[in-house]
């Protein structure tokens, strides 16, 4: 390949017809198998309607990517309503700041989404989470626009549900569990098309955490110790 | 050089006060003194034949609508307080000399201003968006720019022959001086100032106490006349009395306003900054309540903090009606300005402490949260939620095991068919502080495929404790 195609291509003034979401911009998820479905990863701004049941390996399949996105701004990640508290020595395991993580626990749902639209437009945050059970179309469409005002990624999880209209996001994707990782549903993709269901292995990552090697039951040499002592 | 003073007099200080609250005063609106009748009043009082020192039922016979007010010195001592600190800005020798009027040393601010007719000029710039009535005099004496004030010569000059001939025309009533002394004086046939700048010291002095040639020196500028110069307070602190009580935490913004606009001011002029504002509501028949604004980053401008204060007043309760206001800032800081990195790329209009204010102003102060650790094998206790975005040092963690991402504040009993998957790691510590706890944990997996942190105790009680979301 010649360099200057490389080059045109590093800046983004030329791309592939195969590259779809080359429209929006992406960045890493941290899984190799989601980033080609997403044809890229996560999208770097606007509003991921994520419906999924809790434990499942939600947080684990979409935080790498957050801490990658706190390692390269000075941005903020905001946590709005979750559902019980969140595991301080957890986020500083997967490598987060915790003096650039907000947790916001407001009274009711009308004050989660007034302070998500808050958060996002400020510019600030770089990513958001927000547990929120119901939105209206138009209180998506608000979010969406907030977050492409202030730059930032929004993730809205929610249990699964029967409804059935899409809200107008940049991304809509469906969780159900898997032995070896989780079974990820893309329903709906801005500039791109939805996919077949397919599985994110964690087996490498979360060996703990997934079925596959659970006879292989090792136990920390802590726990030994702890038990004989 | 001849020392040169400037008087002030302001004889509506109190009613001019409400006038900057509400300028419409189509109604003829009186002060009230206990002892000596009606002391103030506005034009559409004086329009109707309401006169100073008229008893209330007589100003009250003549206009149905009246609005009486009682008299109060500690609103005017405020207001007066107000005027010196505008004043502040352009002369710097200002005194308190009485509780009506002001007294300014103006000589030494002639050469900064050229000329008195400027420096003048600058005063009454300074007054006007006050919108106080005013009697001014210059003297060269403060008692003499004083008494010429009070007869409202309103003349400023620095003409020694003028200003004599003005004060020489007073009459003695005007005076200082004692109604025991001024009846002696008028017996002997002295009537006015001028009569009794005739008389010699000496003369004088047998026959008058010492006061009175001490006020004649000080008036004459003989005498030395010392005087106690204001210094502006280093906090804002104002108070307004409201004309009608407020139950209406939306209506109260209004009045507020203009205490946020002079906050602006003043915090402009020094370029300093406050993260803290206390407003004090006083309610009627209750105890003051206290409200309490605060912004991360520092802030003067009333556009903010009106911003703010609207968030906060849609979650007041006021139990009483509103009588009073009073706003103080907490501490204050010289402003250092914004520094932006230039290769940072796009930045937000909102900083970080902007939207944290912003927040705990709607959501109050119990909403944000950090996450942060604390050296503890205790899961509970290893994982704390401290106030927003507080810079701290995060403990290094001594354990390397796997922790979940969501951890249940309090364990509860697991009612769920679980398989155990990994385990146990046993957790038996806290002997020391009195929360001692001896726990197997456990990772489990739910029927659903659900991966849960789940313990058993030693009375062999099973508890789910956190998820790995």
């Amino acid at each position: 390949m010649k360099p200057t195609i490389d080059g045109l291509k590093n800046k983004r003034l030329l791309w592939q017809a195969s590259q779809v979401g080359a429209a929006q911009k992406t960045l890493p998820s941290g899984f190799e198998v989601l980033d080609k479905h997403l044809q890229g990863g996560l999208p770097e701004q606007g509003v991921v309607d994520v419906s999924t049941a809790i434990g499942i390996g939600e947080l684990r399949l979409l935080l790498p990517s957050f801490v990658l996105r706190q390692q390269s701004s000075e941005r903020l990640l905001v946590f709005i309503a979750p559902p019980v508290h969140l595991n301080g020595p957890m986020l500083l395991k997967l490598g987060f700041d915790l003096s650039r993580i907000l947790i916001i626990e407001p009274q009711n749902a009308k004050d989660a989404l007034w302070s998500a639209e808050q958060c996002l437009k400020s510019g600030c945050c770089d990513g958001l989470f927000l547990w929120q059970q119901s939105l209206a179309i138009h209180q998506a469409k608000r979010l969406q626009f907030a977050a492409e005002t202030g730059g930032a990624l929004s993730i809205i999880v929610r249990q699964k549900t029967n409804e059935h209209f899409s809200l107008p996001v940049s991304l809509t994707m469906n969780f159900t569990a898997a032995p070896e990782g989780i079974n990820v549903t893309v329903t709906k993709r801005k500039g791109g098309s939805h996919s077949e269901p397919f599985v994110v292995n964690m087996v490498k990552v979360w060996p703990e955490l997934t079925h596959r090697l659970s006879t292989e039951n090792v136990l920390p040499l802590a726990t030994i110790h702890s038990l004989t002592g | 050089m001849h020392s040169l003073w400037l008087y002030l007099h302001f004889p509506n200080l109190q009613l001019d006060s409400y006038a900057i609250e509400e300028p419409d005063a189509s109604l003829p609106r009186v002060i009230l003194d206990s002892h000596s009748g009606i002391v103030q009043l506005n034009q559409a009082a004086r329009h109707v034949g309401i006169k100073t020192h008229m008893s209330l039922g007589t100003a009250a016979a003549l206009h149905r609508d009246l609005q009486v007010l009682p008299s109060s010195p500690k609103i005017e001592k405020q207001q007066l307080n107000l005027i010196a600190q505008r004043l502040y800005l352009i002369a710097s020798d200002i005194c308190f000399f009485s509780p009506q009027g002001l007294l300014l040393r103006v000589h030494n601010m002639l050469r900064l201003y050229g000329s008195l007719d400027a420096l003048w000029g600058m005063i009454k710039k300074q007054l006007a968006p006050l919108n106080v009535d005013f009697f001014y005099a210059s003297g060269h004496s403060p008692l003499a720019a004083k008494l010429l004030a009070l007869r409202g010569w309103n003349k400023v000059t620095e003409q020694h022959d003028v200003i004599l001939t003005a004060l020489k025309k007073v009459d003695l009533t005007v005076t200082d001086l004692t109604a025991k002394d001024v009846g002696k004086l008028n017996s002997v046939g002295v009537k006015t100032v001028e009569q009794l700048f005739a008389i010699p010291f000496g003369e004088l002095a047998k026959r008058f106490e010492s006061h009175v040639i001490t006020y004649l020196g000080q008036l004459r500028g003989e005498f030395n006349h010392p005087v106690e110069f204001f210094h502006p307070v280093e906090h804002f602190q104002q108070h307004i009395e409201l004309l009608y009580e407020i139950e209406r935490s939306d209506v109260l913004l209004r009045p507020i306003q203009h205490l946020l606009t002079s906050l602006e001011s003043f915090l402009l002029l020094r370029d300093e900054l406050t993260q803290q504002l206390h407003l004090t509501l006083y309610q009627r028949g209750k105890d003051p309540l206290e409200v309490h604004i605060g912004s991360q980053q520092g802030e003067y401008r009333a556009k903010h903090w009106s911003a703010l204060l609207t968030l906060r007043f849609e979650s007041l309760i006021l139990n009483a009606p509103i009588v009073a206001i009073q706003l103080a800032t907490g501490k204050t800081f010289v402003r250092c300005p914004d520094k932006h990195d230039l290769f940072l790329g796009k930045q937000g209009a909102v900083s970080r402490l902007q939207l944290v204010s912003l927040l705990s102003a709607k959501l109050g102060e119990n909403a944000l949260f950090s996450p942060s650790t604390v050296n503890d094998y205790r899961p509970e206790c290893a994982s704390q939620y401290t106030s927003a975005l507080e810079i701290k040092e995060s403990h290094p963690e001594y354990h390397q095991s796997l922790r979940p991402s969501l951890l249940l504040p309090v364990p509860v009993i697991l009612c769920e068919a679980v398989s155990i998957m990994h385990g146990p790691e046993r957790i038996s510590t806290g002997w020391w502080d009195h929360h001692p706890i001896v726990r197997d944990y456990f990772i489990a997996m739910s029927q659903n495929g659900q991966w849960f942190w789940v313990f058993k105790t030693p009375e062999k009680q099973w508890f789910l404790h956190g998820i790995f979301s």
